[in-house]
């Protein structure tokens, strides 16, 4: 099969062969490659794809690649690499007589303007006699110099000759991003993230996709710009109504998505109403379940069970209090090992053989490991991407239903042994009790900064700390842009 | 697609009843392969009977043999699932009689204290 070149976005690292394998999935097409020669620390892998067209159709809805191109040769210098495209004049003729341009790209250093046409001289043996044009020629062929991603290595090591098939779509960032979207509130997940969410989980048109902590709707949207009929649900129902004429509704009509966005509805996923049908609703569920950082887990009860009522309560006037308009039962903090859990049983019950479930897991990385990740012999694990955020990270997980479930059968390890009471084994669980964790950090991080501060300033007085600030504020700004949530109140 | 989900609950419990609705119309692309999708997951008769009571009468009383690729059947099932939107009303259990209210186009399901 031919070979051609990939280019990925340099970001997100762990969340590109994940996507790469779901588009091609998502496309039916077939792709070989050495995943030894992928690299984190590389945005190009080799891979052989049956034809010109599948390799086409894998870029249609990518986020994470840049581009590709058909690899027509590889080389350790430029005259490396000339030697080796000399090798298949075969590959010329077709490109004879139609228009053309040469472009010259350089990762991770640069290449002056001033030098590029020599280099694209050297190619100049292929013959091409069609008409140069560096707007829209009919054929383009890239020429590559790769420096790494070391920034003190300015000096190419590999480099890539080849035709290009075309672009992703990180365009589609552009037009998601939240900053120019009407309605969001402080969970909503970044454009990119929710883009790739959607490509994981296959969305395609005729499917039905679900959130069931459905927030300001963000997945709602890619996953329907993708085609995917979708639906979703909240115990919160202020979110989904919005602020004024701004809601998910408003958002579907921004992204003219509005008739494949169905409904909203409020309840808690663990009280829901769907009927259950034998072999699942839903063809994908996507969510971000809360954390309890910015927006806490909340289940129907009370916190204390003494306390919850088993009967109706009658008011004065002599009407039921939950017969009231402005009812809102009691609700409880939903501790993120449960949350967790309950998803992961819900999928296995109401997703189609084949759906899949992708979600956010947050971590205290120094806690986790791999078994921390809840199991189920239904459920199959699809991929496991990692975004840092230094002690803390979170984790998309994608898993795919690979069997019916026969109605018994519980999560397996590590959630198999965890009852509802806090037993001893959920306590090493790396998301258990991620809250407290998450604002542990904060206090530690204030103890430790006083002692940095005052170190400083015993050194280098009032200069010394001014300094230190502003290069701790720099990288606060950094992280914040890193989660990407927007800093607007949702209430 | 809804089922009432009181503690309890569990016999005669669907579908809910609508009633005191305000419906909306909505203009919806038609989007055939959903339709087909949904076929094997809806509750036929609970949805023609749905219907009757919003006025929508022109879905056969049984699924046609060749549902999926009937244009003209596939066309009111869209218009029954997609393009009628109830804005306000009252979903109904038949067994328990939980009232579930639906207020601008968002039913609320949340159940009550001791309900759950």
């Amino acid at each position: 099969m031919p070979h051609f070149l990939i280019q990925f976005a340099q970001q997100h690292e762990e969340f590109r062969l994940p996507e790469l394998e779901a588009l091609a999935t998502i496309e039916d097409v077939e792709i070989i490659y050495n995943p030894e020669d992928y690299s984190l620390e590389s945005p190009f892998l080799i891979v052989e794809i049956e034809s010109e067209e599948k390799a086409a159709r894998l870029l249609k809805r990518a986020i994470l690649i840049k581009t590709i191109i058909e690899l027509w040769g590889k080389g350790s210098s430029w005259d490396d690499l000339a030697d080796k495209v000399k090798q298949h004049p075969e590959r010329w003729p077709q490109y004879m007589d139609v228009s053309f341009k040469f472009s010259v790209v350089c990762f991770g250093g640069t290449i002056e303007m001033k030098d590029k046409p020599a280099i694209i001289n050297r190619f100049a043996f292929t013959g091409f006699r069609g008409k140069i044009m560096l707007k829209n020629p009919d054929v383009e062929f890239l020429l590559i110099a790769d420096c790494g991603l070391d920034p003190d290595n300015l000096i190419p090591h590999t480099f890539y000759m080849g035709k290009l098939i075309g672009h992703g779509k990180r365009d589609l960032i552009d037009m998601f991003n939240v900053k120019k979207r009407k309605y969001i509130g402080n969970t909503t997940m970044d454009a990119e993230l929710s883009l790739i969410m959607a490509n994981q989980a296959l969305c395609v048109p005729g499917k039905l996709v679900y959130d069931p902590f459905v927030g300001t709707g963000s997945f709602l949207m890619t996953c329907a710009h993708f085609g995917a009929m979708t639906v979703g649900s909240d115990i919160d129902g202020r979110q989904i109504r919005g602020k004024g004429k701004t809601s998910i509704r408003s958002n579907a009509q921004q992204y003219n998505v509005e008739g494949r966005v169905m409904d909203a509805l409020v309840f808690d996923v663990c009280h829901s109403p769907w009927r259950n049908i034998k072999s699942g609703i839903f063809d994908a569920i996507v969510t971000d379940p809360p954390y309890g950082v910015r927006a806490g887990a909340k289940t129907l009860g009370r916190k204390d069970p003494l306390k919850q009522a088993t009967e109706p309560k009658m008011l004065e006037d002599g009407e039921y209090s939950h017969t009231k308009t402005d009812y809102i039962p009691p609700t409880k903090p939903y501790e993120m090992s449960e949350v967790v859990a309950d998803l992961l049983m819900f999928a296995v019950k109401n997703l189609v053989v084949g759906g899949r479930l992708v979600y956010w897991l947050p971590t205290v990385t120094e806690e986790y490991s791999i078994d921390d990740l809840p199991t189920h012999p239904s459920m199959e694990l699809i991929a496991n991407c990692e975004q840092s955020f230094g002690q803390w990270s979170r984790r998309l997980i994608t898993m795919e239903k690979v069997a019916e479930w026969d109605g018994k059968e519980t999560l397996g390890p590590p959630t198999g042994e965890m009852s509802r009471s806090k037993t001893s084994s959920t306590n090493s669980i790396g998301h258990f009790g991620f809250r407290d964790k998450y604002f542990a950090f904060g206090n530690l991080e204030s103890s430790r900064r006083k002692k940095i501060l005052k170190e400083l300033y015993d050194k280098g007085g009032r200069e010394a700390v001014r300094a230190y600030m502003k290069s701790e504020g720099e990288k606060k700004r950094q992280e914040a842009a890193a989660t990407s949530t927007a800093n607007v109140d949702a209430k | 697609m809804l089922q009432c989900h009181v503690k309890g609950c569990n016999a005669n419990n669907f579908p809910l009843e609508l009633q005191e609705v305000v419906l909306e119309e909505q203009e919806a692309e038609l989007n055939e392969d959903f339709l087909r999708n949904m076929l094997g997951k809806l509750e036929y008769e609970a949805l023609v009977a749905t219907c009757l009571k919003l006025n929508i009468q022109d879905l056969p009383p049984t699924i046609p043999e060749d549902a999926a690729y009937n244009d003209d059947f596939l066309q009111k099932l869209h218009h029954a699932l997609l393009e009628t939107h109830v804005i306000t009303g009252k979903m109904v259990c038949p067994n328990c009689q939980h009232t579930y209210v639906i207020r601008d186009g968002i039913p609320n399901m949340l159940l009550a204290e001791h309900e759950v």
